[in-house]
């Protein structure tokens, strides 16, 4: 799962000039038309870079994201959570997979991601920065973060990088049950006892502020993107995203008779938006530059994880097999 | 039909599925290589799905229901053998004893798809089809890092000489052994042991690995009659957490 | 390291905190196509990739990578390397135009698996077999096949031989799939419940 907003931060357009212009009109009249940009064409340089850079955030906010509901993997209560958590997270797991593939087309490897991964030179969704305290945490994010991703990675399925739709496509035909197995687990909380209902209460306003960071910062205040979403590249603006991703879920969390942390939360009727407290930007940028409550945490299992893997790969290394980019 | 019998065969068969799904699982985001990852986790998912299968069906013989059985009983209720209930070491042991138990699970319900028992012998043939695709895996990962780097290779010949003890505690035998065989439930442990043995000699054979001198080996029992290692009420603890917060509760 | 998630607090300690070796080149393995059956009867189709250092690893990776979720009949792999591509088109240009016709007939032929992408962002679809001397011999074949008033814009040909195909008696390793419905959103119905809980309340 993935939420956007901050990677598209500080886009320097001037490289655009320097490239061969009937190229450029002849790559930019095929997005036009809808037709896709498939590995092999022919693409201009920041396409290239924007693109490894966001599918890349994606695929690490995959693999980042199977640990805070992996917090939860061996205490899931009952036979049917316990195999459908593991099959979710598994899922996570596939979709870090499948797009770290997506982005290897683009010229960058798979290993190469992993490692500025772990060296903090790329980023992930800032959401798996905070702790899943309580089964009901990962109630939420198995329900309302993977909502937003959904918002999300529909909008991106209908962009215009070939593989990146092909992953996408399979990646929300799994995000279905996921979200499906996700509410499931919230209205068996909601309709069970007062303790339950408490706990997902408090999954609520501990995840509100995060789940409301997630689509990155307010249109007002993040960088100019028109060229990218003149290439198909970022589909959707951050505000537009959070305003379907409220409109969608608000009344469902309202009708299981629970409240959200935030006054000011209502739908204007005049305009058809949802109206809210500005969220802290500043604690946004604090977190996703390193100052989160678990960054340090998630990097390290994720050190660790290649660590313990190195002499297993190694062992499987052979001279006659080579790297090679994936086609498609 | 001894129903007391196939009960506690039952029962033993289960709680190892559940207990190695577990520990299984407990990979799942830590994996040596991401596909790996996807690979040892649908194994864990399937063996999970195994034992509530078979607690279902103990539920149709009078026992209580998964959910309560899974997630109520102590660890000196537990019938699995200790060999899965060990912490999951690295990657090596994890394989090793995936390799070793998945090895004897797939002849024990090639076996049990014979049962006279007609339910166990219906959902045999369905766990032994599922079960292709772990012994293939175990196969194909234990000849690959069985046969690669020095590193890899005595890693995997540890993990092997400290598993095998474990392993044979999985044929401790029943106190109803003879009825088993006699009333064709189950052809019974002994004749389990021996083919798995010749399997297991047959994938070793084609690596590096060395097998321990079978007469030697001294089984690690006492699981099948509730006798555990210190390791498993701990994980017992941890798997009932939540569900144990309000075990009346649906959740 | 102190975790809310038990199996953390199990991680062994392995190097330095916030200290990694880089992996490249080290770790970098081969990479294999793969692809799915989705039903007897319909044609295999590409679906991705997993990174293996053999095929035989491939296949039994790409398994659980590609097809746990979604039911299938048969999967299959082949290196990366091996797949021979044709030049990629847009529009209205046809792939098979700008593959020349044989000129030299070989004598030593053998089968080679044709695919087409029929839509950029599509995958591509397996759609014959030929017999050629060469891959480039097996694009010129294909031309003749499987050239027809659809436009393909891009062609893959690759050698039979070349794949590692799922055996006779491996095609049950998908029997189960089906019943494995908690992969399954429809397994997730809450509706029932949730009605009774709106209708206490709003009573
Ligand atoms: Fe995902
Ligand atoms: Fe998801
Ligand atoms: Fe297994």
């Amino acid at each position: 799962m993935y939420g956007g907003g901050n990677t598209f931060e500080g886009i320097k357009t001037d490289s655009i000039a320097q490239e061969d212009p009937i190229r450029l009109a002849e790559f930019e009249a095929r997005i036009e038309r809808g037709e896709k940009i498939e590995p092999t064409d022919w693409m201009p340089a920041l396409y290239r870079k924007q693109l490894i850079r966001m599918i890349e955030q994606h695929a690490h906010s995959e693999i980042i994201g199977a640990l805070p509901e992996g917090t939860w993997i061996t205490r899931a209560p009952g036979f049917k959570r316990k195999i459908s958590l593991m099959a979710k997270v598994q899922d996570e797991v596939g979709h870090g997979q499948l797009l770290y593939s997506a982005a290897e087309t683009l010229g960058k490897t798979r290993e190469e991601m992993i490692d500025d991964l772990i060296s903090g030179k790329s980023k992930y969704s800032n959401i798996f920065n905070y702790p899943a305290f309580t089964w009901a945490d990962s109630c939420f994010i198995s329900w309302l973060v993977d909502a937003g991703a959904i918002v999300n990675q529909l909008a991106n399925a209908k962009g215009s990088y070939g593989p990146y739709c092909r992953a996408l496509d399979r990646i929300c035909a799994e995000e279905s049950f996921h979200l499906k197995y996700g509410h499931h687990c919230v209205i068996y909380l909601a309709t069970g006892t007062q303790k339950q209902r408490d706990m997902f209460q408090e999954a609520i306003n501990r995840w509100w502020k995060p789940m409301m960071h997630f689509f990155g910062p307010s249109d007002k205040i993040s960088a100019h993107t028109e060229v990218l979403m003149r290439w198909k590249v970022k589909m959707s603006s951050n505000d537009d995203m959070r305003n379907q991703f409220l409109d969608m879920y608000v009344p469902k969390i309202w009708e299981l008779g629970f409240t959200i942390p935030d006054e000011n939360l209502k739908k204007n009727t005049e305009t058809g938006r949802w109206e809210y407290t500005e969220p802290d930007w500043e604690e946004f940028k604090r977190v996703i530059n390193g100052d989160g409550p678990c960054n340090k945490e998630r990097l390290e299992v994720r050190r660790i994880a290649e660590e313990r893997g190195r002499w297993v790969r190694q062992a499987l290394k052979k001279a006659q097999t080579q790297y090679t980019v994936p086609l498609a | 039909m001894n129903e007391t019998a196939l009960k506690e065969l039952l029962y033993k068969i289960a709680d190892d599925q559940l207990i190695l799904g577990h520990r299984n699982s407990e990979w799942t985001g830590f994996g040596p290589l991401l596909e790996e990852d996807i690979a040892f986790s649908s194994m864990a998912q399937d063996k999970v799905g195994q034992s509530y299968a078979l607690y279902q069906m103990l539920q149709t013989l009078s026992e209580k229901d998964p959910d309560t059985v899974a997630f109520m009983r102590n660890s000196d209720q537990f019938h699995n053998s200790i060999l899965v209930e060990l912490p999951n070491g690295e990657y090596d042991f994890s394989l090793i004893r995936h390799f070793l138990y998945d090895t004897a699970e797939a002849i024990r319900f090639e076996m049990l798809s014979e049962s006279s028992y007609q339910p166990l012998a219906d959902i045999s043939k369905k766990i032994r089809a599922e079960l292709r695709y772990h012994t293939l895996h175990a196969n194909t990962w234990v000849k690959q890092l069985g046969s690669a780097t020095e590193e890899s290779i005595s890693r995997l010949q540890r993990s092997l000489d400290l598993a095998m003890p474990y392993a044979l505690g999985m044929f401790e035998e029943s106190p109803y052994e003879k009825e088993l065989i006699s009333s064709k439930i189950f052809g019974g442990e002994k004749e389990l042991k021996d083919r798995w043995v010749k399997k297991v000699e047959t994938i070793i054979a084609q690596t590096q690995l060395n097998l321990p001198d079978w007469k030697t080996l001294q089984p690690v029992t006492g699981g099948r009659a509730g006798k555990h290692s210190e390791y498993l009420q701990p994980l017992l603890d941890e798997m009932s957490e939540v569900f144990k917060i309000d075990p009346t509760a649906e959740w | 390291m102190k975790s809310l998630d038990p199996r953390v607090n199990r991680l062994p300690v392995v190097g330095k905190p916030g200290e990694i070796s880089p992996k490249v080149p080290l770790d970098q393995l081969g990479t294999f196509e793969v692809f799915v059956q989705p039903k007897e009867g319909k044609p295999f189709q590409h679906e991705g990739i997993v990174h293996a250092p053999d095929v035989e690893m491939a296949f039994v990776l790409a398994k659980e990578t590609f097809t746990r979720r979604f039911t299938c009949v048969s999967l299959y792999v082949c290196d990366t390397r091996n797949v021979y591509v044709s030049p990629l088109t847009e529009a209205t240009s046809n792939a098979y135009d700008l593959i020349s016709e044989a000129t030299e007939k070989s004598t030593h032929k053998t089968s080679y698996e044709i695919y087409h992408l029929l839509k950029r962002g599509k995958q591509h679809v397996h759609v014959g077999t030929v017999q050629a001397g060469s891959p480039q011999e097996a694009m010129a074949e294909a031309k003749k096949v499987f050239k027809n008033d659809k436009t393909v814009y891009n062609i893959w040909a690759v050698k039979t031989s070349d794949i590692r195909f799922t055996t006779d008696e491996e095609k049950d390793l998908w029997l189960t799939l089906p019943e494995k419905k908690f992969r399954d959103a429809s397994a997730y119905k809450g509706g029932d419940k949730l009605k009774e809980f709106l209708e206490r309340h709003n009573a």
